[in-house]
């Protein structure tokens, strides 16, 4: 089977400390286009919801005159979501409470020129 | 969020999908064509024409699963230029239903799968056992499904 | 101050005359009797006409009524009398980049800073007013067009008017005031913009200044509250807890969300250049002092 373009780059962020997987996304569906992720991480659930997040913060920033939205992190009480888009794909990444996000936001950067 | 049901236990599972997947329009119905659910029409007969669609497509499409894979097809999608459909079945102790939901871009494939997944899992939940009732007569269909429409639209 | 106000009352009423009138229209300006202020203010003036400071009391009053071009008439009227008079250019400036005349605003306000060069408030709005009228490049960090940029500040320009001792009204009188000017002690001098909306995403204090002058606050609030609702819809299925933060960056701008009281939300917005820790740093001292005003029955 021929290796995913984004293998790559998946695995390099999950390397990071903290990850816990990493996905790309189509950004209109939702739906995982490739993925690394941790054993008990709920790709397809967090596929949707980031993506749709991710959707409604680009437009909702366009909308108020912020211009086009790029790098977006959700913070929460055990852990942290990343993302940042090009060309209708996502880049996604949760990560635990304990992560280096700067890190990881640095990574998720250099890995969206991959995206085309 | 305006959901009619034509039995109760249908409408808290159907209310909480409408609400986490923000659907334009929603529809359960069993696989006879017969609505039990709706939300988001606003005719009757634009309720009976998806009925009829649903069960149509259902069918064709559960029958084309099992000629190419041996097993019926779990589910259907169709991307528009601005709204998607989505139709599946959704099982209960009481026999399968068919479900069908309308979304634009408020909502994405993804999200009305995840929600759908909860969909089934209460729907099933909230059945009440399957009662003994004969199989419906051609002479008695008619008149069931008005009296289905009747009900959603407040006309019984 | 009542006191105050008695004893210039008498003192005015033996001798209508004398120029108490001056102090005496300040003192209810500063009670927010506006309209005694004014009468009081122009019955003086109708003795002492050529009276710069008569003049400079009632564009403030009139300031304070919301009669811009009013104020600003008078405050030209103190110029013909007294040419490098600070406290009317200093007016003037704040009238005109109300008015959205950027360019009058940095003049008005250049003079002004050579009238009085050790008036910290003068120098910090004429800064901000020429930043506004830098190409987009220089400006906004790259701010095409249409585009507001990160943290159009009020604080330059409100500061600036609190100092020169006027108390605008906005839209809604002395409250309002407050609830626009709640988060300016946290920003400070920086270029950034802080709301807080409610749970319907409705401002309730904070304001967000575009570049003519409008504040454009429940825009951006109504379109930024939609986020923080997906995020509610995703957290119930995320398994992460609750959320208390949400940073994006855009092509001008960084804005951070979080949540506040009452299912409310704080919105912060600062240059797009500003780092990353310190919009977070920002946010988490503007929940609190929005926390302090709601506690205070606000």
């Amino acid at each position: 089977m021929s290796k995913s373009p984004f293998e790559g780059l998946l695995s390099a962020l999950t390397r990071q400390r903290g990850v816990l997987g990493s996905m790309v996304v189509a950004e209109a569906d939702g739906i995982i286009v490739d993925s690394n992720l941790q054993i008990g991480l709920k790709g397809t659930v967090v596929a949707a919801l980031a993506a749709s997040l991710y959707r409604k913060a680009r437009h909702s920033a366009g909308a108020a005159g912020f211009g086009n939205a790029a790098f977006l992190q959700l913070e929460a009480e055990r852990g942290h979501v990343c993302a940042v888009g090009r060309n209708e794909l996502v880049i996604v990444t949760v990560a635990e409470s304990r992560a280096n996000v700067g890190l990881i936001r640095v990574e998720m950067m250099r890995a969206l020129g991959q995206l085309g | 969020m305006t959901i009619s049901a034509v039995e109760d236990w249908v409408e808290p599972p159907l209310r909480a999908f409408v609400g986490d997947a923000r659907v334009v329009l929603a529809l359960l119905l069993n696989t006879s064509g017969q609505v039990l659910a709706q939300h988001g029409f606003t005719r009757a007969v634009d309720v009976m024409a998806a009925c009829a669609l649903a069960a149509a497509i259902h069918a064709s499409g559960s029958e084309l699963g099992r000629q190419l894979e041996g097993k019926p097809f779990s589910g259907l999608h169709h991307a528009g230029r601005e709204r998607q459909i989505f139709l599946a079945e959704a099982p209960t102790p009481r026999g399968a239903y068919i479900f069908l939901t309308v979304f634009d871009r408020e909502s994405s494939l993804g999200l009305v799968q995840l929600y759908f997944d909860e969909f089934k899992v209460r729907l099933a939940a909230a059945a009440p056992p399957k009662s003994e009732h004969k199989p419906a007569l051609a002479e008695n269909f008619e008149g069931d499904l008005n009296k289905n429409l009747a009900a959603l639209f407040g006309r019984s | 101050m009542a006191e105050d106000i008695r004893r210039l009352s008498d003192e005015l009423t033996r001798d209508p005359s004398s120029l108490v009138f001056i102090q005496l229209g300040e003192l209810l300006r500063q009670q927010g009797q506006f309209d005694v202020a004014r009468k009081v203010a122009i019955r003086g003036l109708e003795r002492h006409s050529h009276n710069a400071d008569a003049h400079d009391l009632l564009a403030r009053i009139e300031v304070d009524r919301g009669e811009l071009q009013s104020a600003f008439d008078e405050w030209d009227m103190v110029l013909r009398i007294h040419p490098a008079h600070a406290g009317a250019q200093k007016g003037m400036g704040f009238v005109a980049y109300r008015q959205g005349k950027l360019v009058d605003a940095e003049r008005y306000l250049g003079q002004a800073a050579e009238a009085d060069p050790d008036d910290a408030s003068i120098a910090s709005a004429l800064a901000f007013v020429r930043k506004q009228l830098a190409p987009p490049a220089a400006a906004t960090s790259g701010a095409a067009d249409g585009e507001r940029g990160g943290g159009r500040s009020t604080v330059a320009m409100q500061r600036m008017a609190e100092e020169a001792g006027l108390r605008p009204s906005w839209s809604d009188g002395g409250g309002g005031q407050s609830a626009r000017m709640l988060f300016a002690e946290t920003i400070g001098d920086g270029e950034q913009t802080v709301l807080l909306l409610d749970s319907s995403g409705r401002v309730m204090a904070g304001a967000y200044l575009a570049a003519d002058g409008r504040d454009v606050g429940q825009e951006v609030g109504a379109e930024l509250s939609g986020v923080s609702d997906e995020a509610q819809r995703a957290m119930r299925h995320l398994d992460l807890g609750d959320w208390s933060s949400i940073v994006f960056e855009t092509d001008v701008a960084i804005v951070a969300l979080g949540p506040a009281p009452n299912e409310g939300l704080i919105v912060v917005a600062a240059e797009r250049a500003t780092p990353l820790g310190f919009v977070r740093r920002l946010q988490e001292k503007s929940l609190q002092r929005a926390r302090e005003w709601l506690g205070a029955g606000a």
